[in-house]
C-alpha cells in the first residue's frame, strides 16, 4: 500500500517507519489513504468533504495523533481544512506535515488549513514538517495555516519546520489565547537555491494573564529569500516575545519585521531581532577545537536550527 | 616545544594601506614543552595579538612559528588545532542553539557520555544535566569560562594557549582555576601560556613574559618582574601620556 516514495516521505515528516500506532489519517495525492481513530481520539472528514475534523475527547493524556499528507502526483495541486478540538485537561501531541516528490515538470502543491480548539487547561504538542524532494523541475509550493482558538488555561506549543526543498511557501500563523492560556510557537526555515519563504505571524493575547513567546529561526542561503512578519498584539495585562533571527549565507535576502501593539496598559511585550551571517567567533572557536570552515558551518547551522 | 622566530605583524595604519602599524615587532622566542608560561604587559602591548598568532587566527607578517620542529606558519587554524594546540578566548562565542555537549562533543572526538563525563569532572562540573545547556548569552561569565576551560582540556593538547581566562569570573574562582591549568601541565605535559594580568597566574607561572611596544621586555621568573610589573600598573601608557592629566593613567 505505501511505495518506496511514500515511505521516504512519510519519514522525513512525521518519523514515522511504515503506518502508526494509535489514531492517525495519511492523505496521499488528495485522497484518503488509511485512518484509525482510537477510543478516544475520533477523526472523520468534515460535512463539506474538504477535510477532516480530529476530536479528542477531554481528559485524554499521553497520546497522539499522526496526519500526514505525501504528494507524488504531478500538477496536483492539494488543499485540506483540518479543525482539531481538543477537549478539556487532555494532553496530547499531533504529529502532521506535508512531503512532496516531485518527479516533473509540473508544479505540486498542498495547502493545509488548520484550526485548533484548544479547552480549558488543555495541552496541545504540534509538530508540522515540510519536506519536497525529487528531481523534478516543477515547483513545490507549500502554504500552510495554522488558526489556534485557547480557551482559559490551554496551553499550545507548535514546531514549524520546513528544511529545504519547498519552492515557495507563504505561511500564516493565527494565535487567539483566552485567559491564563500560553502558546510557544518554533518556526525553523530553511531555503536555498531561488526558493521563497514568507511568514505571516498574527498573535493577538486576548485573556488577562496569558502569554506568548514567539520563535523564528532561518536559514538563507543561496539566492533565496525570506520574509518574516509578526504582529504581537496585547488586548489585556499579558506578557509577550518575540524573537527572530536570521543567519544569510551566499547571496540570500531576509526582511523580518516584529511589530508590537499594547492596547491594554498592563500588557508587557518584547522584541528581540537579528539578521547577519553565522559570527567570526563561533566559526574561530569551532575551528580551534578542529573542524574546518565548512565543518563549522555545518555545526552552527544545525545547532540554529535544532 | 615551539619556536617563534622574528616574527612581526603589522595591520594597515591608513586606509589605503600605505603605512603600517606594527603591534608584533620582530619577536623570538622558545616555550619549552610541559612548561608554564605567563604572558603579560600593558594594554595594548600585544599580548593577544601573540596568542593568536600561535593559533593562526591572525597571519603573521613575517617569520615563523616551528611546532616541534616541523614549520606551522602557513597552517590554518584547524590544522594547528589537529597538530595539538588549543585555544581559549577572552570573550567565548556565544551560539544560538549548539549546546555545550555539542562543543564537548566536537573537542572529545566523541559523544561517549562517559569520556564527556569523565572531562568535565576535571574542570569541576559535577551535573551531567549541565551538558545540555545551550552555549547561548544566557551563561554567566563564570558559567561560559568552565566551558571553554573544558572544551581545551578535552583536546588533551599538546600546547594550551589562555587568553585572559580570569576574564568574568568573581575573585574567588581564580585560585581553583590556577590550579586546574597548574593540574594539567603537572599530569598531562600540557605546555600551557596564559595571557593574563592577574598575579595568581604570574606567580603560578615557571617564566614570565612581559611584552611591551610588541617585543619582550623581560623574560623570567616573578619576583624578578615585580618592580617593572609595579612601575607599569601605575602607568601603562608612557609614551603617550605625561604625568596623572591623562585619564588613563588611572585605568
Amino acid at each position: 500500500m505505501l511505495d518506496a516514495i511514500d515511505k521516504q516521505l512519510l519519514k522525513a515528516v512525521a518519523d514515522l517507519e511504515g503506518i502508526p500506532k494509535g489514531a492517525f489519517n495519511i492523505r496521499k495525492n488528495g485522497k484518503l489513504l488509511k485512518r484509525e481513530v482510537s477510543a478516544n481520539i475520533n477523526i472523520e472528514t468534515n460535512p463539506e468533504g474538504t477535510g477532516i475534523i480530529i476530536t479528542i475527547k477531554p481528559g485524554t493524556v499521553n497520546e497522539s495523533v499522526h496526519i500526514p499528507v505525501i504528494l507524488s502526483q504531478a500538477g496536483l495541486y492539494d488543499v485540506v481544512y483540518n479543525t482539531f478540538i481538543v477537549g478539556e485537561n487532555s494532553d496530547v501531541t499531533i504529529v502532521a506535515g506535508c512531503g512532496i516528490h516531485c518527479g516533473g515538470p509540473e508544479r505540486e502543491g498542498h495547502s493545509g488549513i488548520h484550526e485548533f480548539r484548544i479547552g480549558k487547561n488543555a495541552r496541545m504538542k504540534y509538530v508540522e514538517k515540510h519536506v519536497a524532494v525529487g528531481q523534478g523541475k516543477g515547483k513545490r509550493i507549500l502554504n500552510p495555516t495554522t488558526k489556534v482558538f485557547l480557551e482559559e488555561g490551554g496551553h499550545a506549543e507548535m514546531e514549524l519546520s520546513q528544511m529545504g526543498g519547498v519552492d515557495e511557501a507563504v505561511r500564516l500563523n493565527e494565535a487567539h489565547l483566552g485567559p491564563k492560556s500560553t502558546v510557544l510557537i518554533t518556526e525553523r526555515v530553511l531555503t536555498d537555491g531561488n526558493q521563497s519563504a514568507t511568514s505571516k505571524n498574527e498573535i493577538f493575547l486576548e485573556g488577562e494573564g496569558s502569554r506568548a513567546n514567539m520563535v523564528s529561526r532561518s536559514v538563507i542561503k543561496g539566492d533565496s529569500v525570506q520574509y518574516f512578519f509578526a504582529n504581537l498584539e496585547a488586548r489585556a495585562k499579558s506578557f509577550g516575545h518575540i524573537e527572530c533571527d536570521a543567519i544569510i549565507m551566499d547571496n540570500g535576502r531576509n526582511e523580518t519585521i516584529p511589530a508590537l501593539k499594547a492596547l491594554h496598559p498592563d500588557a508587557e511585550l518584547t522584541h528581540e531581532a537579528s539578521i547577519g551571517k553565522i559570527a567570526n567567533d563561533q566559526l574561530m572557536k569551532l575551528m580551534s577545537l578542529g573542524l574546518t570552515y565548512d565543518e563549522a558551518v555545518n555545526k552552527i547551522i544545525q545547532g540554529f536550527l535544532k | 616545544m615551539i619556536e617563534l622566530k622574528n616574527i612581526t605583524f603589522t595591520v594597515p595604519k591608513t586606509e589605503d594601506g600605505s603605512t603600517q602599524r606594527t603591534i608584533i615587532d620582530n619577536l623570538s622566542f622558545t616555550f619549552e614543552n610541559g612548561r608554564f608560561y605567563a604572558i603579560t604587559g600593558p594594554n595594548g602591548s600585544g599580548k593577544t595579538t601573540l596568542a593568536k598568532l600561535i593559533m593562526g587566527i591572525n597571519p603573521i607578517t613575517s617569520g615563523s612559528v616551528i611546532l616541534d620542529g616541523k614549520d606551522i606558519t602557513s597552517m590554518s587554524i584547524t590544522d594547528r588545532a589537529k597538530a595539538g594546540i588549543a585555544y581559549g578566548f577572552q570573550s567565548s562565542a556565544r551560539f544560538k542553539g549548539t549546546t555545550f555537549r555539542d562543543l564537548l562533543s566536537i573537542a572529545a572526538g566523541t559523544d561517549n557520555e562517559g569520556k564527556l563525563a569523565q572531562i568535565i569532572a576535571r574542570v569541576g562540573i559535577c551535573s551531567m544535566d549541565f551538558l545540555d545547556k545551550p552555549v547561548d548569552a544566557k551563561l554567566s561569565g563564570g558559567e561560559i569560562k568552565k566551558i571553554e576551560l573544558a572544551t581545551i582540556i578535552a583536546r588533551n593538547p599538546k600546547l594550551a594557549i589562555y587568553d585572559e581566562p580570569d576574564t568574568g569570573i568573581d575573585l574567588w574562582t581564580i585560585g581553583p582555576m590556577v590550579e586546574l591549568l597548574k593540574h594539567e601541565q603537572r599530569d598531562y605535559g600540557t605546555t600551557t601560556l596564559v595571557v593574563s594580568h592577574n598575579r595568581s597566574f604570574l606567580e603560578a607561572a615557571d617564566t614570565l613574559l612581559l611584552i611591551k611596544d610588541g617585543k619582550i621586555a623581560y623574560t623570567g621568573n616573578f619576583d624578578n618582574a615585580l618592580p617593572i610589573l609595579t612601575d607599569l600598573s601605575v602607568c601603562g601608557f608612557g609614551d603617550t601620556c605625561e604625568g596623572a592629566s591623562n585619564v588613563r593613567c588611572y585605568r
